[in-house]
């Protein structure tokens, strides 16, 4: 470096420089969560839904097990039982931890029947550890958290 | 009175720093022997973040396995699953398809930038400098959003399987890619701008913590480090893995072994990966995603190491199967782990804030060392 | 697919220079490695280090195989710069066995072998410092054998030192 260069302290006001044009309104990227809900992806791996079939209410789900074997930490399980008049097993309980899942989608690309899937809803903070473990019910009403007020 | 020679004599004093030090990245714990300013010696403590990984792998089936190397490097979560599914790949003596090929380079192409951008900015904050660490976490968002939009989740992606992809590329996914590259180059040349010529910044680093090229060696050192130290050597070159060896590019090197020539490699290999990542978009073949792969894989008695150039170094899976569906046992050679190792040497006769300057620039990863 | 013999100049001057201390010498997966006595293990990488350029340890490790009489497979893996190669340089060891420390050949070796010794317990003559490196040091156990199941970890350690019982 310079005597000149040094003395006037150039590489100072070079960096100085790029903070002074990244400072421009254009630059910010802060997102204001809560208050500004962030969009995220289509895939995005979030809280599991158990589906329904939206025409009569019924349950898509098989009962076949695929996904509680899938799953690396075993957290869902599945009951079933078997209907008499039309031989089919018939979904009875539902339970999925949330507490232990990593959201790793196994469990969503086990299932034949695309009843089990991971959506867009991100916010499953609950204030019990009994809270996090989900059943039938919850896995197809999905989380309602508290909508944030300003 | 004569003064006394003991009087002046320094008594050695032991300092521990971490694990909960803000420059010690994560939960390292190193005990410190100092002669006042002057380190004598180094004593790392691990195993804070010990989860026992490859306790884990034994219990789990081949593909249950697989998000769980995520969370080894947690910030470069698609190089070890890549590492991973190569090595399974080879004990199955699988061919993965050239599509599947060039999508795994660019997604890990990618996560080195996102990787070496955090590492700029955390080290540059250690240092003292505030800003990059927000520039670069501005970009690193960039990246972390192709990967959303790619696999649904950000940080622990468990983006590849076994024999290919699980997902298909999103609509817009090489445009995007693209005006990555596009928007990220001046921002490389921004950060040097705020940097390489700083004086602070080239008093802190430059002749701090040097490992010659020997001592890396000897000390098993990989990765950036080595290249600083003027070994010319990255796997990618030489021994190509998932089609590296259709792009064209370069392997930085410096001559020195300093802090400063490990951000001056660091800095350059950003520059090449945008280069690789470029050249694969543009070449993405047609295709199916998923070689043929087994539903239940069940690889033959036998055992294999594959190794890839992790943004921290050589990243080694050895992997043992007798047969069943679970894998008989998993080994990790972590490039953290390792590279920490040569922090005594680095340090020695050092000052105490080097230390903080030398973790920095090793890059290390406690969820890795500590596995 | 089994593993074949591995035909190279290499492999035929160690067996030249060892005789009947390597045992094997093989190709599986396009990967050589060479399996040698315990005793021969150090003497081989000091070999390969000195006289044919690998001079990167990558790794030391260990695997566990109750059911056999030598119960522990110990792995070397060896790179050379010069050569673009690797080789796995492979051991039996019975339970009890002491194997000589390769940190006087390698020094990366130091922290690994602590590792196999954490997780394995297999002890190493001459380490330098031997200690545990990633378990606390009164652990009892070593976590990565195979009669070492979740549920037999040490829970004494668990509740004294963390006042939760373990599994929590």
């Amino acid at each position: 470096m310079s005597l000149l260069k040094k003395v006037f302290l150039v590489d100072l006001f070079q960096g100085l420089w790029v903070t002074f044009r990244n400072q421009h309104p254009k630059h910010l990227v802060t997102e204001q969560y809560p208050a500004e809900r962030p969009m995220v992806a289509e895939r995005y791996r979030g809280a599991p839904r158990l589906n329904i079939n939206p025409e009569n209410g019924e349950t898509l789900c098989i009962a076949c097990n695929l996904c509680a074997l899938a799953c690396p930490e075993t957290l869902i399980v599945v009951t079933s039982e078997r209907n008499e008049q039309t031989k089919r097993k018939e979904l009875t309980t539902f339970t999925y931890d949330t507490s232990r899942c990593m959201f790793c989608g196994l469990c969503e690309d086990a299932c034949p029947v695309d009843a089990l899937e991971l959506t867009q809803d991100f916010e499953l903070a609950s204030y019990t550890r009994e809270g996090q473990i989900w059943d039938r019910q919850m896995l197809e009403e999905g989380p309602r958290p508290t909508p944030y007020k300003c | 009175m004569t003064p006394d020679a003991t009087f002046l004599d320094s008594t050695e004093l032991v300092l521990n720093m971490g694990p909960q030090h803000p420059s010690t990245h994560g939960v390292l714990r190193v005990i410190l022997k100092l002669d006042g300013e002057k380190v004598l010696g180094t004593d790392c403590v691990l195993g804070y973040l010990h989860r026992g990984v490859e306790k884990i792998a034994e219990n789990r089936t081949w593909a249950q396995f697989n998000p769980y190397v995520d969370r080894m490097d947690y910030v470069a979560a698609i190089s070890n699953g890549l590492g991973y599914c190569l090595a399974v790949e080879k004990l199955l003596n699988l061919e993965v398809p050239g599509r599947a090929q060039a999508v795994r380079v660019i997604l890990t192409e990618l996560n080195r930038i996102g990787s070496h951008l955090l590492w700029l900015g955390t080290h540059a904050l250690d240092i003292g400098a505030i800003t990059p660490v927000f520039y670069c976490f501005r970009e690193r968002e960039a990246t972390l959003n192709i990967f959303e939009k790619y696999c649904g989740a950000r940080l622990t992606t468990h983006a590849f399987r076994v024999g290919g992809l699980q997902y298909e590329t999103y609509e817009g996914f090489e445009k995007e890619v693209n005006e990555f590259c596009d928007m990220f180059l001046p921002k490389v040349d921004e950060y040097e701008e705020l940097l390489t010529g700083n004086r602070i910044w080239i008093g802190r680093l430059k002749d701090v913590g040097i490992l010659t090229g020997e001592e890396c060696k000897e000390y098993g050192v990989t990765g950036p480090v080595l290249r600083a130290a003027g070994v010319k050597w990255d796997l990618r070159k030489a021994q190509p893995y998932s089609g590296y060896e259709k792009y064209e590019f370069d392997i930085p090197t410096c001559q020195n072994g300093d802090t400063y020539d490990r951000y001056m490699v660091r800095m350059q290999e950003m520059r090449q990966s945008v280069r690789i990542i470029r050249q694969a978009v543009a070449s993405i073949p047609e295709g199916p995603i998923m070689g043929k792969a087994p539903k239940v894989i069940k690889p033959p008695v036998g055992e294999a190491y594959v190794s890839i150039e992790a943004p921290k170094g050589e990243l080694g899976y050895y992997v043992v199967s007798d047969g069943s569906t679970q894998p008989y046992r998993v080994r990790v050679r972590p490039p953290s782990f390792i590279n920490l190792q040569a922090l005594d040497r680095m340090i020695a006769g050092g000052l105490v804030a080097d230390v903080v300057a030398i973790i920095g620039t090793l890059d290390i990863v406690l969820g890795e060392v500590d596995r | 697919m089994a593993a074949t013999p591995w035909d190279s100049e290499l492999a035929r001057e160690l067996k030249e220079r060892f005789g009947d201390r390597i045992i094997e010498t093989s190709t599986y997966l396009g990967q050589n490695f060479i399996v040698t006595k315990p005793d021969a293990a150090i003497p081989v990488l000091e070999y390969l280090k000195l006289e044919a350029d690998f001079d990167y340890l990558v790794d030391v490790t260990a695997v566990d195989w109750p059911k056999r009489p030598e119960r522990f497979d110990l792995v070397y893996i060896v790179y050379s710069f010069a050569r673009n190669e690797r080789v796995r340089i492979k051991t039996y060891l019975p339970e009890g066995f002491k194997p000589e420390s390769s940190v006087g050949v390698h020094l990366t070796a130091n922290w690994l072998e602590r590792e196999v010794y954490d997780m394995f317990g297999i002890q190493f003559a001459g380490h330098p410092d031997l200690r545990r490196i990633l378990m606390p040091d009164e652990w009892q156990g070593h976590p990565l054998r195979k009669d070492y199941s979740i549920l037999r970890q040490d829970q004494t350690w668990v509740r004294e030192n963390l006042e939760i019982e373990s599994g929590q």
